[in-house]
């Protein structure tokens, strides 16, 4: 699929990584007016003031999308699916508009030479020239135009500053009056700046593209420099013949605009159903994330305001802003203020709720505001009142990341970094929107006096570990405490492991090849440990559809140490036909009482194909006589995970091979689900069943998956790969024919139909009953039978590409 | 006249589900058993190359799956008339025979033994008067000391105080029909937690040659893959050590059960408990030195122990009077009927049909396969191999052949037959390496498929764990035209025919005394003692190639 998105901005390189991110074999092109490659434009600044270039701005981008530079969108034929600019012609299958917004002047500047708005890399070539030697008015007050003034406060060859403002405040017009004094005396300091209220411009004399004398309510400046920080409008004039447009490009609440093919996303768009046009960096992405997932449909989501926080810093003042979508101009303000530490806290509150806030030299817990405002909940003023000190972990540094002082303290003494580059394999602080950057160097300055010379360095994998391993623990204990229903102690669990004389370093060396499996560092192996031991109150099902039985056969001869025989067979696996004592009614019963008393907290395990011709009745279960397709909804509709075990569960396997007889179909496509878990093979290795059951108990979510829903940490590595006969292949060392020479000595079996090349599977490193053999070892070769349809592919003894020609 | 039905049949392979009508004493008068599930394996192997049958229908099923996957192998070997060199069917038989042991031991301990054995009771065990108890039936009890005992108790007594007895849950514990004394029921169940281990163990030799297993994947048209294996040493001897902790097993710990059950249910057994109609078949097979084989071939009609008929394949015919197949050579092969509404099994009318499992019968008559047919037949017909093994267990017993014919028997049976093949599995094991020493490492047959007869008809006939197992292949074109399987649970679990005459199930069902019929443990314990396996029962049968291969399958 061919996606072109238009725009140069963070949300167009945000949409374009993404997508690859999900989907490799998209063909991204990103279409965009600039020059130079896509950049952030929160570090504008930083060109005027020629800290930064272009380049060290420039945004990170996928090195396969397609990147068009210098080509201006005039023109989109939704009909053939093609976009035009003034030279070049692009095709797509899905277009998404990312063109951000335009900045508005307040008259026409064109051909001006000693004016600009500022919002590109162009206009900050132009703002650098031009200011030199002149006096420079700046127009408007908000964020940006204060920003822009504090860039041109500190230029040593810019000597007078006019901020023009129409009204009365700065930055926002909801700000307490103390408030913009505040920051009103930080521009005010240099003496460089004058600032002049409720004043506006009434004429200009230009002279040949020059503004010799520029006329406001109260001033007259000659020979000026203006710029223009004023608003921004959507960027979508070129647009408005061919799609439905208000302010911006209108589109659904999945971002997509009224051509079924066309999205918009981040300033350039409204979202109909909430008048809704994005202003900050967040909103931007979230609504990426919607249009993406709408575009591959995969974990459709749909956009919706969430709090955002704004940060910003100006000389000796930082600011920061958390905003809800539920703020209006109706509201109580609460003011904390303290003039000695010139800092002040504005909370604005809606029926004792808080909606927004602003402070400034704030100290308080952003973290903690945003939750409050997030949660609805009536605030307590006292509390708010304690919480203007600063808290436990200091300052918020970095709001995208919530990374606070104290955490950047605690990274730099840990592991050792010296410079804000080194800090990038701990936190991405200071690098999402990027605001914070020059604090977050700061703190790693300073933090460095704090660090003990004769500390061991952790790397980045022990920290993660470490944090991972503490944050599985304390799942561990929730899970144990959530569970009490069994009983079970350690010591009970022991003394059985005892009595089946399993001695405790086969125990051990158990779980050092499962963690070691399950691709987990070795640290894990004491969680493992207790995984395990928790594993006996999760309560299974395991069902056996229409099947042969080899799934739970291979199950109970599993391994040496047969510990899962243990788990499973005396302690957890509570309905297993093959097992259980109970029949007729007396089983029936013991299911029944699991679906109906433990909803949410069964694992329901699934052996065999679900045959869904003739109503299904090619399986009957049970005195009723249901089908299997009736049983297997019955138990799957509670159950807190569900796992298709072997490949008749994955998709029919042997029993839908050609011509299928019986219509049977797998666990997922039986119940419409995508959320089944595959773990397939003829049969499954048991260990594999036992690994993701550890892993949902430790990280209480599903594992990776790949695309067919196999656990990652099983099914990642190709049987080829891995294979112990590889080298055999490298050199050119074959089996010809079964019991030959190469067969005896053990040379490679791809030439005999090994279909190794074609499965993902970890049979090389895990092998059979205890590690005895597998079927390469066995002279055979592989059969991919991990694999999608492999009866009818895969399970003969031929080459699979002879075979494809022939057919 | 109240009918009772029981499904799902838990501790089996498959979908299996009993009906039964008994008396107002709780005397079962008729039964019906039903296989409930259909896959249709036979379909889709037609078409495809007969080289791929093997790894096809060895999916028939995943605990007899090395028996299909030979089976299917050989039919088509015969149909081409290929000859296999001798070490490739040694290796056949080693993984064969491991995975008797294996079968036979989970299948009395972790399918059946809790049919015999009540788990509650145990708890009352004293463990000093259980190590005595055990000397009764073994010279050298597998471990019998005190704290062993002491430490299955306790750990049943953990599993109980916590509430959570796992697969023991919901028994029938209690049944006037458990007949051990708690030392008795603590021993066995100490050998339960035993075997879980021992058949992980056991099931290792199989994948020494097979690769895995379940569903090994070494066999090939003309022989064996693991070459490499069989001429490594050290896997010899790997294999060896297994059979050999196997044979301890056995010898100490099944065997003796089987005795102390023996022992316990002796009054059920003399009085013929659980006999089914006498019929036994046994087709032979497992070669030793010449001439010689571990089970010899032959029929048995009616318990008559004395005129023992030679096999004749061609006296194997199918039936479909009242299995979900039609008899016409339509395409549709399968003629669902259906349950009754309120999920039983339609049997009003003797021409209802109720089964997914075809009807085999032998000259007309259906027949009981398995161990007991083996052992009875071998033995009658003076087979020097197993003879000694039979009767010293007999005459520890005091019981005679006949008593076998019982649900205890046939666990007997199973056990001795367990014991010997442990016995010459090392015979079969020198016979290789003396084939391997004289240079003979020979594992295939070589043969060009395209020069190949384009069309053959085969045949298998083997005894595995459960019985006798057929397969018949059609090659037209080079292509399977048609296949069909007779399982050994297919002759056991037969439906009946119009004629209304009961399969080994079902006979063996009548006249069994049900104490409570919301707990019929004594039906569980009759059907487990075949060791039923429906995965492999329902086959399709052939209705188009009425004479498939030369042996003549009857529809009608």
């Amino acid at each position: 699929m061919r996606v072109v998105i238009v725009g140069g901005g963070i949300a167009a390189v945000y949409l374009a990584n993404n997508l690859k991110k999900h989907d490799s074999s998209l063909e991204v092109t990103i279409v965009s007016d600039e020059e130079y490659p896509p950049y952030d434009r929160i570090h504008l600044c930083r060109l005027v003031d020629s800290s930064e270039d272009t380049s060290r701005i420039s945004l990170v981008l996928d090195p396969s999308v397609k990147l068009e530079l210098g080509q201006k969108i005039e023109k989109i034929d939704k009909q053939s699916k093609r976009i035009f600019s003034n030279n070049s012609v692009f095709s797509y299958d899905k277009l998404i508009l990312a063109t951000g917004s335009l900045p508005v002047s307040l008259f026409n500047i064109e051909g001006i030479k000693n004016a600009a708005v500022f919002r590109s890399a162009k206009d900050c070539e132009i703002i650098k020239k031009g200011v030199k030697n002149r006096e420079v008015v700046v127009v408007g007050s908000g964020p940006i135009g204060l920003e822009l003034l504090e860039t041109l406060n500190e230029m040593p060859y810019v000597s007078d500053i006019t901020l023009l403002i129409r009204g009365t405040h700065l930055y926002d017009k909801n700000l307490s009056i103390d408030s913009i004094k505040t920051i009103e005396q930080c521009y005010l300091q240099s003496g460089k700046i004058k600032i002049s209220y409720e004043d506006e411009i009434v004429d200009t004399v230009v002279q040949e593209g020059v503004i010799k004398l520029l006329k406001t309510k109260k001033l007259e400046i000659k020979n000026p420099f203006l710029v223009f920080g004023t608003g921004i409008k959507p960027n979508i004039e070129n647009f408005r013949d061919t799609l439905e447009c208000n302010k911006g490009v209108l589109t659904n609440l999945y971002m997509q605009t009224e051509d079924e093919n066309i999205y918009a996303v981040g300033e350039c768009a409204e979202v109909k159903e909430l008048g809704f046009i994005a202003g900050h960096v967040k909103e931007c992405t979230l609504q990426a994330d919607c249009a993406i997932s709408h575009l591959l449909q995969t974990d459709i989501k749909a956009f919706k305001q969430e709090v955002s926080i704004d940060m910003l810093k100006v000389g000796e003042f930082d600011l920061v802003e958390v905003n809800s979508a539920q703020f209006t101009d109706d509201y109580e303000k609460i003011l904390i203020s303290s003039k000695e530490n010139k800092r002040i806290d504005e909370y604005f509150m809606h029926e004792d709720k808080l909606v927004r806030f602003i402070g400034i030299n704030s100290n308080v817990d952003v973290g903690y505001i945003e939750g409050l405002i997030n949660s609805g909940e009536a605030v307590d003023i006292n509390y708010l009142y304690e919480n203007r000190l600063i808290g436990e972990r200091g300052r918020l540094i970095c709001s995208c990341e919530h990374m606070y002082h104290q955490d950047l303290v605690d990274i730099v003494t840990q592991t050792g970094i010296s410079s804000f580059g080194e800090l990038s394999d701990f936190s991405q602080a200071g690098r999402v929107c990027g605001r914070c950057k020059i604090m977050v160097a700061d703190v790693i300055k300073d933090a460095q006096q704090f660090i003990d010379p004769k500390m061991p360095r952790k790397s980045v994998q022990d920290i993660q570990n470490e944090k991972e391993i503490a944050a599985v623990r304390k799942r561990i204990d929730k899970f144990n405490t959530l569970h009490p229903r069994n009983n079970l102690t350690t010591e009970n669990l022991d003394s059985a492991m005892e009595s089946l004389d399993i001695a405790k370093h086969e125990i051990n060396s158990w779980i050092s090849m499962v963690t070691a499996d399950m691709q987990l560092h070795p640290n894990f192996e004491e969680v493992v440990q207790e995984s395990v031991k928790s594993l006996n109150k999760v309560p299974i099902i395991w069902l056996e559809l229409s099947d042969c039985s080899g799934n739970s056969e291979a199950f109970i001869k599993s391994t040496n140490p047969a510990i899962e025989d243990l788990i499973f067979d005396y302690i957890s696996l509570d309905y297993h036909e093959l097992l259980m004592s109970a029949s007729g009614d007396q089983s029936e019963t013991i299911l029944e009482d699991i679906i109906q008393h433990q909803k949410g907290e069964y694992v329901l395990i699934v052996e065999g194909a679900v045959p869904l011709a003739m109503e299904g009745k090619y399986l009957r279960i049970g005195p009723k006589g249901e089908t299997g397709i009736e049983l297997l909804k019955k138990c799957a509709q509670d159950a807190a995970l569900v796992i298709a075990v072997g490949s008749c569960a994955l998709d029919g396997g042997v029993v839908a091979a050609y011509p299928n007889p019986t219509g049977a179909v797998g666990v997922a496509q039986a119940l419409g689900r995508k959320d089944i878990i595959n773990i397939p093979g003829c049969p499954t290795n048991p260990t594999n069943i036992v690994g993701t059951l550890l892993s949902y108990i430790m990280f209480e979510e599903l594992p990776a998956l790949d695309k067919f829903n196999r656990p990652l940490w099983a099914y990642e590595g190709r049987v080829h790969d891995n294979c112990e006969r590889r080298g055999h292949y490298e050199l050119g060392e074959f089996v010809k024919e079964w019991g030959d020479s190469g067969a005896k000595k053990g040379f490679c079996l791809f030439e005999m139909g090994c279909k190794g090349p074609y499965a993902n599977v970890n049979c090389p490193t895990m092998k059979f009953n205890s590690g005895t053999s597998w079927p390469v070892q066995a002279g055979h070769g592989c059969m991919g039978c991990t694999e999608i349809g492999f009866f009818d592919k895969f399970a003969n003894e031929r080459k699979y590409v002879e075979e494809k020609n022939n057919a | 006249m109240r009918k009772v039905v029981i499904d799902p049949i838990a501790r089996i392979e498959g979908h299996l589900r009993a009906e039964v009508e008994v008396d107002k004493n709780g005397v079962v008068q008729e039964a019906y058993v039903s296989g409930q599930l259909f896959r249709g394996i036979e379909i889709i192997l037609k078409g495809r190359d007969p080289r791929d049958a093997g790894l096809l229908a060895g999916r028939i099923c995943g605990v007899c799956t090395n028996s299909h996957f030979r089976g299917a192998v050989s039919c088509v070997e015969d149909a081409y008339a290929l000859k296999i060199p001798k070490n490739a069917e040694i290796v056949r038989d080693l993984m064969a025979m491991a995975l008797f042991i294996q079968d036979h031991v989970v299948h009395f301990y972790h399918l059946h033994s809790l049919d015999f054995v009540d788990v509650t009771s145990a708890l009352n065990a004293n463990p000093k008067l259980t190590s005595k108890e055990a000397h009764k039936y073994s010279k050298n009890p597998f471990r019998n000391s005190n704290t062993h005992y002491e430490e299955v108790l306790a750990k049943l007594q953990n599993f109980v105080k916590a509430g959570k007895l796992g697969p023991f849950s919901n028994g029938y514990w209690g049944h006037v029909d458990y007949k051990l004394t708690p030392e008795q029921n603590l021993i066995v169940i100490s050998h339960y937690l035993e075997a879980l281990k021992f058949q992980t163990k056991i099931s290792k030799a199989v994948a020494i040659f097979g690769g895995k297993t379940p569903h090994p994947q070494s066999i090939v048209v003309g022989g064996v893959t693991s070459v490499a294996d069989m001429l490594n040493p050290q896997r010899l001897n790997d294999y060896l050590f297994i059979i050999k902790e196997a044979k301890e097993f056995i010898d100490r710990a099944y065997l003796p059960d089987m005795k102390l059950i023996t022992s316990a249910y002796k009054a059920e057994i003399k009085a013929g408990a659980g006999r089914a109609n006498g019929n036994f078949l046994s087709v032979g097979g497992y070669e030793f030195e010449g001439e010689q084989r571990l089970f010899c071939n032959g029929v048995i009609y009616a318990h008559d122990f004395e005129n023992i008929e030679e096999f004749d394949e061609t006296k194997v015919t199918e039936e479909i009077d009242r299995a979900w197949y039609s008899g016409d050579a339509k395409e549709n092969e399968v003629c669902y009927t259906d349950l009754n509404a309120d999920g039983s099994l339609k049997t009003a009318k003797n021409d209802d049909k109720y089964s997914w499992v075809k009807a085999p019968r032998y000259d007309g008559k259906p027949m009981e396969t398995g161990p007991l047919a083996r052992v009875l037949v071998s033995y009658a017909k003076d087979n020097t191999l197993i003879k000694s093994f039979v009767d010293e267990f007999l005459q520890e017993t005091e019981l005679e052949l006949i008593d076998l014919s019982t649900t205890v028997g046939r666990n007997c049976a199973r056990a001795i037959e367990t014991s010997y093949i442990c016995e010459y599995i090392f015979k079969l094991v020198s016979r290789l390496i003396q084939n391997i020493k004289y240079y003979d490492t020979d594992t295939w047959v070589r043969f060009d498929f395209n020069t190949l007869e384009k069309d053959a008809k085969g045949r298998a006939f083997l005894e595995v764990p459960r019985g006798v197992l057929s397969h018949f292949v059609n090659i037209k074109n080079q292509k399977i035209d048609n296949f069909s399987v007779i399982a050994p649970t297919t002759w056991n679990a037969t439906p009946k025919n119009f004629d209304g005459v009961r399969g080994a199930y079902e006979e063996a069902l009548v006249g069994i005394k049900i104490e409570d019929t919301s707990k019929p443990l004594e039906v569980l314990r009759v059907l487990h003692s075949f060791d039923p396996c429906l995965a492999c029962a329902v086959h399709i049968i052939d209705t188009k190639g009425k004479e498939l291969s030369r042996y003549r399958i009857k529809t009608l």
